[in-house]
């Protein structure tokens, strides 16, 4: 009996033969093969900057734009001391170690997916329980102290922030501060309350991440799951989830939204979870239909054949055969998540006076009682816009990365 | 005389569709003693596949129910376990490979991660030890360089090196009975007749039985130990691969031999059966093959009675009236244990 030659001449061109080092050829999934041809077209590359900008500066929003000086130079005593650090949370410091972990990881590329998610939930957790023990609650800030002090001449020099104004700071200790025009002093001018656009607008980049990340992804964690349930078992429970799934997408999802902030008051955490939990329905779709298609394959035979658990079968062999669709689909529902919380804030009914964020601004930019304050509407109305534009080129990319007609054979 | 390793006695399975019952086997009796290989023959459509995916119990149901009969598997009734029972019985005592190997394999993992689920499952190892098998099971099935071939997608792959993955996979874990469906349809000749050596030769080195589902007679010729013909849902004939080959009784059996080419004969045209097989949902009344039947002479009995399978003669099964002694002949139940004494390539005047 001879088996060579077919581990040998019955490969395709291009193939490494066996001769040649270990590792020369690509290994890589499905997954990881759209990931790449996503992230290699422009659109995609333009819209990871510019959420990676936004990250970047929400992240260290704290540390770009706070009333309080990065460092002082008392004259009496000669110390020197950051008034900014009194100001974080232990969110802000676990937030930033989480980003520069993660930057460090990407950059680096020497741990699995699996190793790198442990090393950033470990130092996560490493920074947020000293941060969170050592750091005691702190009282209403008084925002003017430090301009106070300087204009009085207590301080040998004093090195400021970028933005030298807290988003909550409402300059009170200067007149007529209100509703001002972009200028030398207030980049981007102030708001209706005296405050800094600008600051307002960094740390905006917060809530604006967040709640597309998180609402989508409660979403697509219901999805996958009822659609995996659905595709797999096809029949009746399929026909009873599709008319459930009907029901829920006849809801009006703004009105529903408004009414629940009525009702039980302004919240980020609970606007992430209504939006997630009535956001669901196209990522279920998707997963059902890839499904229903997997299903009949026969490597999904071949796994009950040898035994598996349904578990197995249905999360390990078809889920990340079937994903690739709801990734796109993902990539829209941030942008809708966002752009849902700006029309919510907008009205009125979104965060209150304290949470920054792009829509609340957009709606103090009419009810200021002057007219057009264009500089309110402006800058936040180009954030939010960019914002969506980025999931949207990505959603897009990744879209055409997954047409097996555009895919380039390699 | 052995026990049947697999006895299937009067398997009766439907397909619900909107228009009615689709009846794709009917009253299907096999059997399969250790070391055994059973051919499975018959056209597209005859029940081949579906009765081997009923024994593993993969038909999704609904459609599929099984309306009667028993699958024994070591004495016990499969149709009567239940889903977690069947699953410890998957892959680890009967496996099964597929016609298509380029499909048959999960694009997204490595064929190493693939082999190792199932032997983690069914044999309780992990990790290196685990790793370990799976090496041992791709050389068996002469893979060379196993362990780095383990760390490799199957679309590194060629359809004979990924069929043999299969077989490596589906034999892990030591089954007693291998399901093979077509394994060699896909696949160039060349590469078939390695896949049909690698086969018998790991049958020979464990006393694994086979069943081996196919359409292709010279396969059946070269691996079989005994036959069964399928047409219509039914079996129509069984016996040993040698009597059926010399003496074939069933007309449906007489024109598939017909119908293949041989060596060294005068080039004429080739014998067919006229007519299509019948469609399930319009079955024709009586024996379902008296349509294309040659023997049919305007006898009511063809196409009134339909026949069931007889002893014809010694451990030789038919379902014709039209046999010699058929009125005469006793209905017993299919069990034939004989292993075939000549080595492959005796019955090459038949081979495609």
């Amino acid at each position: 009996m001879t088996n060579a030659p077919s581990s040998s001449s019955s490969q395709q061109p291009g193939y490494e033969p066996a001769a040649t080092p270990p590792q020369v050829t690509a290994r890589r999934t499905l997954l990881q093969q759209t990931l790449r041809d996503t992230f290699t077209r422009p659109g995609a590359r333009i819209g990871v900057v510019w959420i990676t900008i936004l990250a970047t500066v929400g992240i260290f929003a704290p540390l770009l734009a706070n009333s309080a000086p990065l460092l002082i130079k008392e004259k009496a005593t000669g110390a020197i001391s950051s008034p900014v650090l009194s100001t974080l949370r232990p969110s802000d410091i676990t937030l930033a170690v989480i980003y520069v972990v993660t930057i460090t990881l990407l950059l680096w590329k020497r741990f699995s997916l699996g190793q790198s998610i442990v090393m950033i939930l470990a130092a996560g957790l490493l920074a947020f329980l000293p941060s969170f023990l050592l750091i005691k609650s702190q009282d209403a800030p008084v925002y003017e102290r430090y301009r106070l002090n300087e204009a009085a001449g207590q301080y040998e020099w004093v090195v400021r922030t970028i933005v030298p104004f807290s988003p909550n700071d409402r300059v009170n200790d200067v007149s007529g501060t209100k509703l001002k025009s972009p200028s030398g002093r207030h980049w981007l001018g102030t708001s209706i309350f005296g405050e800094d656009v600008l600051s307002r607008m960094m740390y905006a980049c917060r809530v604006a991440l967040t709640i597309g990340l998180i609402s989508t992804g409660i979403a697509v964690t219901i999805g996958i799951f009822v659609g995996g349930l659905m595709g797999y078992f096809a029949g009746v429970f399929d026909l009873l989830a599709m008319r459930c799934i009907e029901i829920l997408e006849a809801i009006p999802r703004l009105i529903l939204l408004l009414i629940i902030t009525v009702f039980f008051g302004r919240s980020l955490y609970l606007m992430m979870t209504v939006i997630g939990l009535i956001g669901w329905t196209a990522d279920a779709r998707f997963i059902r239909a890839e499904f229903l298609r997997l299903r009949n394959l026969d490597f999904v035979a071949a796994a009950k054949a040898l035994g598996l658990p349904l578990r197995s079968i249905i999360f390990k062999h078809m889920l990340p055969n079937g994903i690739a669709p709801v990734l796109v689909n993902a990539s829209f529902s941030v942008a809708g998540a966002i752009l849902l919380e700006s029309t919510l804030s907008f009205l009125g009914l979104g965060l209150g006076a304290e949470d920054p964020s792009w829509g609340q601004l957009l709606n103090q930019a009419r009810s200021g009682g002057t007219g057009f304050n264009w500089w309110i509407a402006t800058f936040p109305g180009v954030a939010i816009f960019f914002t969506v534009f980025s999931y949207v080129l990505i959603g897009e990319a990744m879209r055409d990365a997954l047409d097996p007609k555009l895919r380039k054979r390699e | 005389m052995p026990e049947p390793l697999l006895q299937v006695r009067d398997l009766n399975v439907a397909f619900e569709t909107s228009r009615g019952d689709v009846r794709p086997v009917r009253d299907v009796n096999l059997a399969i003693y250790p070391g055994q290989t059973l051919a499975v023959v018959g056209e597209s459509g005859c029940g081949k596949s579906v009765t081997a995916m009923s024994i593993l119990q993969l038909l999704p149901k609904p459609p599929a129910k099984y309306l009667s009969g028993q699958i024994f598997f070591q004495g016990r009734d499969l149709l009567q376990l239940g889903e977690s029972e069947m699953r410890s019985i998957r892959g680890k005592d009967i496996a099964m490979i597929f016609q298509e190997p380029m499909t048959s394999l999960n694009p997204v993992y490595t064929i190493g991660d693939q082999i190792i689920e199932a032997v983690t499952l069914h044999q309780g190892k992990s990790g290196r030890a685990a790793s370990t098998i799976a090496e041992a099971a791709l050389a068996d099935v002469g893979i060379a360089d196993p362990a780095r071939r383990l760390g490799e997608y199957p679309h590194q792959m060629s359809g004979g090196m990924r069929q043999r993955v299969m077989i490596a996979m589906a034999l892990s874990c030591q089954p007693k009975l291998l399901i093979a469906d077509e394994p060699t349809t896909a696949l160039d000749v060349t590469i078939q007749a390695q896949i049909l050596e690698l086969l018998r030769k790991l049958q020979k080195e464990r006393n694994m039985a086979i069943m081996l589902i196919t359409h292709d007679l010279g396969v059946v010729a070269e691996n079989a130990d005994s036959v069964a013909v399928m047409y219509a849902s039914r079996v129509v004939e069984t016996a040993t691969v040698e009597e059926l080959f010399d003496h074939p009784v069933h007309p449906y059996t007489e024109g598939l031999f017909k119908s293949i080419p041989k060596l060294g004969a005068d080039r004429h045209r080739l014998d067919t059966i006229p007519g299509t097989v019948p469609n399930p949902q319009r079955f024709p009344g009586g024996c379902k093959f008296h349509p294309r039947c040659h023997r049919m002479q305007g006898d009511q009995t063809c196409s009134s009675v339909e026949p069931n399978l007889r002893e014809v003669k010694q451990k030789h099964w038919a379902s014709c009236h039209r046999i010699d002694g058929y009125q005469t002949a006793a209905v017993t139940v299919p069990s034939i244990s004989h292993k075939r004494q000549v080595t492959a390539g005796a019955a090459t005047e038949v081979s495609a």
